[in-house]
This record gives C-alpha cells, structure tokens and sequence, in this order.
C-alpha cells in the first residue's frame, strides 16, 4: 500500500477551549424538538469561546463539518447557513465531510491552518442530525430518520462504479474486523462473542456516568430488568440478537443528533488568547492520515496500521506513552482493532483486557471513557469532536465520577468513517 | 502510450457483456489494477493497459452475510459468502464468493485460502464479477 512520510509542523498548536452539546434524538423530546443547525453548532462553538476565554473576534477563521448536509439538513455550503449565529460573522470558512471520520479531520484541518503560519486561532465545529431529516420549506421542523431511509443514505458512501456493483465491500463494514482479529489471534467463536458485549458493557458503563451521553442506563440494570441474574446471559441472548456475522445489536452505533467544536491557536501565543483561564492548553503533536476504500482488503485494519505507522514516526511518541485512547467505534470491534494496532492494548491480548473490564474508565486501560458510539451516541460529524471534548476533560481532571484513576498526560484518538478515511492524532498536555 | 481521456468503467462493464473478465496491466511494473483504474497503484506508472485475467483467484478470508450485511436482490446468489480476494495477477479485492454456507464454513476456514474462479453474474440491468468455490471443495 502506498505510504507518506510526515513533516513535523512548522509550528506547536495547542487546543485551549472544547464545547459539546448533549448528543440527543431532538424529535423524540419537546424541549429539543425544533432545534437547528445554527443553534447546535452554535451552542458548542460558543461552550469553546467560553472554555477558551476567546472573543469570537479573536477567532481568525472557521471550519464546519457536516457528514451528509443535503440530506439531513437541505444544505449546500453549510458553514455559510450558520455563519451569523456565534459572533464571527465576515469570517472565512469552510466546509468538509469525512462522514463518520469528519469529526476526527476537523481538527487536522485546524492544526494545519494554524501551523502553516496562515492563521494563529481557529475553531473547529462539526454538527449533525443523524437521527433525523429537514422538513423541506419548513424554517425549523424536522421529520424522525427511518432506518430505511438511513441505509438509503449510507449506501452513497460506497463508489457506484465498482465497489456496489462487486457487493462485498460495503456489506464487510460490520464484521470484517472482527474476522480479521479472531483469525490472526486465534479466537474461539465464543471468546469473540464475549469480546464485542464486553464491549459493549464497558462502554455502557463508562457513558452511564457521562451526562451528555445518549445512553445512561447500564446492561446490568437491563438485563436484571429482563430477568436475567448475570449481564452475559443477557448479552448472548434473544434480547441482544447477532444480526452481523459476529456484531450484536449492542455493538452498533446509536445515532442521534449533536454538535462539537473546539479552539486550537499557536501555542507560543496561549497566554495573549487564555488570558486569565488556568487549565493547560494541550498540544497536537502530529496527525497520521490514511485511507482504504471498501474494495481493499481489511479496509479499516490497513488504513489504521498506516496512519498509527505516520503519528508515532512523527511524533516520536511510544506506545507505552499512551495513557488514553479513544475509537470511533460506530462498529464496536474498532476500539479493540486500532487500540491493538496502536500498541495501547499488547498483541493478541487486547481482547483479554476488554473482557476484564480494564478498558473501562475504572480500569488501568481505559478506552472511550465516553461510551462511544453505542452508548454515548453517534451524531455522525460531530462525534469525533466529541471525543476530543471528553478527551481533554479527562486530561484537565474535569470528569468527575468517570474520571479515571491516573490524570492522563498522553492521549491517542483514531477516527474512522466514511468507507473509509482513518484520522489518527496523539495530544499531550503542555506542562 | 499518453493519458488518455477513457470511459473505462463502462470499457469494463461491456467487456463483461462480451463474456471477458478484464483489468488493467501496468507496462512499466507489471501489475494488475482489478477493478479497472486509470494509473498503477504499485509503481505510480500514469498509465495501465487492458488485460484479460485468468479468472483463476485464492480467497483469504470468509464472512457469511447476516441481517445488516445481505439484500433481498442478493438471494439469487445462492449460498456465498463475502472475502478477500487475491487474482492469480496479484490484484487484492474484496469480493462475493459463491458455494459457502455456514455449515461448510467451519472445514472451510481450515483450508483457507482456497482456491476460487471467476464468474460473471447478472444484476438488474448489468453484469458484474463474483467468485465460485472450486469444485473439489464442494465434491469433498
């Protein structure tokens, strides 16, 4: 596979300030239904102005992520419909979309802007809708997405000139890495069974404890309200049906509604821009980027292993210097594949760690302290910027009862999506 | 040879019509582009040429389709499953193997990886490649 070889920046970017709302099903309830774009975007843009102490005006440009605009919100040129709701109005910007990766790249394309010299502050914001659709020629009213209409919509992520015609490629997305990672380790059917609702429980567990989070509410509590005395009954039963190969339900994303921004600037200009805020700005010390479309062979495993290969050369950043990690695990068998391949977890033992709960946020391996995509929800673009949120939360000791045990020095993020881009950066505190 | 402004994919889809299989073949490296592209993705070589394959692959590694990963339309195939696919010219692809149920899969994945060919298969409007288990799998 083709490779590249990185640059180190041309100068240090730190993130100063993070906002996130709570990631929602916004029809589903009167005090969220009739939310907009601008409103969501906005309220997270300005949670990180505030989380800076930046004026807007500070702020030299902007960059918008929206996974699939068109058609969950009527949007073409995004950034520009929402430009005038969190004070930058006049302000350059732009729009990407990585789909479920967009949230990852939001922030590499903001470290780029301000390394380059070109800018010295800059936000980052990603929103979207997953769970539901723009009512057209309505101002505000939006209709519940139906899962019919959202695989309709998934199915645009996969080229239509080979890859949909050959059939593999986008149907391999949910349990090729789990047969890639039983194969190569030597897992039992039932040993990976185990693997996914372990983590699937860790994850639950984590984001009961997460206020933003989708969903609180435990697979003990669940399965003890099913009639079940131990949780892994629970998991291998009827309640939690297989419909992958290997994935159960429990190990799908739930998605939903949301947005996440973040401020980064040129970290020898922290002071004129945090004045009197006292957290630590946190450094990006590099960002490896690769990308495998669904026709390529362990599509996610490949690109991971390159982009991982690309942050720690850069970097030079050891994996036994990592004391958090976090996976876009919208397929829940991604937090065990790329923590592995990172080197977080050791080969062939990561899914022993799991099993053991010791990727909880209790645990000394912690992993998606959150709860992921399938619990604390998966608002496509916005959901790697979620990430970084309760990344630096947990880096600045600001998580409360989930924080975990050892205040986190050095944290690696891997983003994932949009069949397929992988975004892998490594963050450090700035002593 | 120069770059040329080509309709490959549909150079594609009516060689299928025509009952060949084809790639493109580098000039300069020798590999094989499957499915049909413009440059090599081995050496980087501007331009690749047509190539008929063999048809003659090993299949890496198996997946059965469940409920998130199979459509009705797919049912036509038969018993198949979804793998990694290595051409006898050295091209890697994920691809829908004909022959496998989850009752043969077990034996199966102590063989891997198997031998597979070629096939060309008709969808609603065009035809397309899949892959057939060969026989003395499914004799055995």
């Amino acid at each position: 596979m083709n490779q590249t070889n990185l640059n180190k920046y041309s100068r240090s970017v730190s993130i100063i300030g993070v906002g996130c709302t709570p990631f929602m099903y916004t029809v589903d309830n009167p005090e969220t239904d009739g939310l907009t774009e601008g409103e969501l975007f906005g309220y997270a843009a300005l949670k990180a102005m505030e989380d800076a102490g930046v004026n807007p005006q500070d702020i030299d440009f902007y960059f918008h992520g929206e996974a699939s605009p068109l058609n969950g919100s009527n949007y073409l040129t995004p950034n520009i419909q929402i430009a005038n709701w969190f004070g930058m109005k006049g302000k350059a910007s732009i729009h990407h979309s990585e789909a479920c990766c967009t949230g990852y790249y939001a922030i590499e394309q903001a470290v780029n802007a301000v390394a380059s010299g070109k800018y010295n502050c800059v936000l980052s914001g990603c929103v979207e809708f997953g769970d539901s659709l723009a009512v057209p020629n309505h101002p505000y009213k939006r209709e519940k997405m139906t899962m019919e209409k959202f695989l309709q919509t998934t199915a645009w992520l996969y080229d239509r000139n080979y890859t949909r015609s050959l059939m593999a490629g986008q149907e391999l997305i949910y349990d090729d890495a789990a047969e890639w990672y039983k194969r190569t380790r030597g897992l039992t059917d039932e040993q990976m069974d185990d693997t996914i609702n372990w983590m699937s429980i860790n994850n639950r567990k984590n984001a009961s404890k997460d206020e933003l989070a989708i969903e609180r509410r435990t697979y003990e509590e669940i399965a003890r309200d099913a009639g079940f005395d131990n949780v892994m009954d629970y998991m291998r039963s009827p309640y939690n049906p297989k419909n992958g190969d290997y994935l159960r339900m429990s190990g799908i994303e739930l998605k939903c509604d949301g947005a996440a921004a973040v401020i980064v600037c040129a970290t020898d200009m922290v002071d004129k821009y945090m004045g009197n805020k006292s957290h630590k700005p946190i450094e990006v010390l590099g960002c490896g980027c690769a990308a495998c479309e669904a026709t390529t062979p362990h599509f996610e495993v490949a690109a991971t292993e390159e982009a991982v290969r690309q942050v720690y050369e850069v970097t030079g950043v050891k994996p036994e210097e990592l004391d958090l990690f976090y996976a876009n695990d919208f397929i829940i068998t991604s937090h065990l594949v790329s923590a592995e391949i990172a080197g977080y977890l050791p080969y062939g033992e990561g899914w022993k760690y799991i099993c053991e709960g010791r990727t909880a946020y209790d645990g000394d391996k912690p992993i998606n302290t959150n709860g992921g995509r399938t619990s604390f929800g998966h608002a496509h673009a916005a959901s790697g910027l979620a990430d970084l949120y309760e990344a630096v939360k947990q880096m600045r000791g600001e998580c409360g009862e989930r924080q975990v045990k050892k205040l986190p020095k050095t944290t690696m993020l891997r983003g994932y999506g949009g069949a397929q881009n992988i975004c892998t950066y490594i963050i450090r505190t700035v002593d | 040879m120069a770059i040329v402004l080509e309709k490959v994919v549909q150079g594609f889809y009516d060689r299928l019509e025509e009952g060949k299989i084809c790639g493109r073949k580098c000039p300069k490296c020798g590999a094989v582009e499957f499915p049909p592209v413009y440059a090599c993705n081995s050496c980087g070589n501007y331009e690749t040429e047509w190539y008929e394959i063999s048809g003659k692959a090993k299949m890496h590694s198996i997946v059965m389709p469940a409920a998130l990963s199979s459509k009705p339309e797919y049912k036509a195939l038969g018993k198949y499953a979804y793998g990694e696919i290595e051409l006898e010219e050295g091209a890697r692809f994920n691809a829908v193997v004909r022959g496998i149920s989850k009752k043969t899969r077990k034996d199966l994945l102590d063989k891997l990886p198997l031998d597979v060919h070629a096939a060309i298969y008709q969808r609603d409007g065009y035809k397309t490649v899949v892959f057939d288990l060969d026989k003395k799998y499914i004799e055995n």
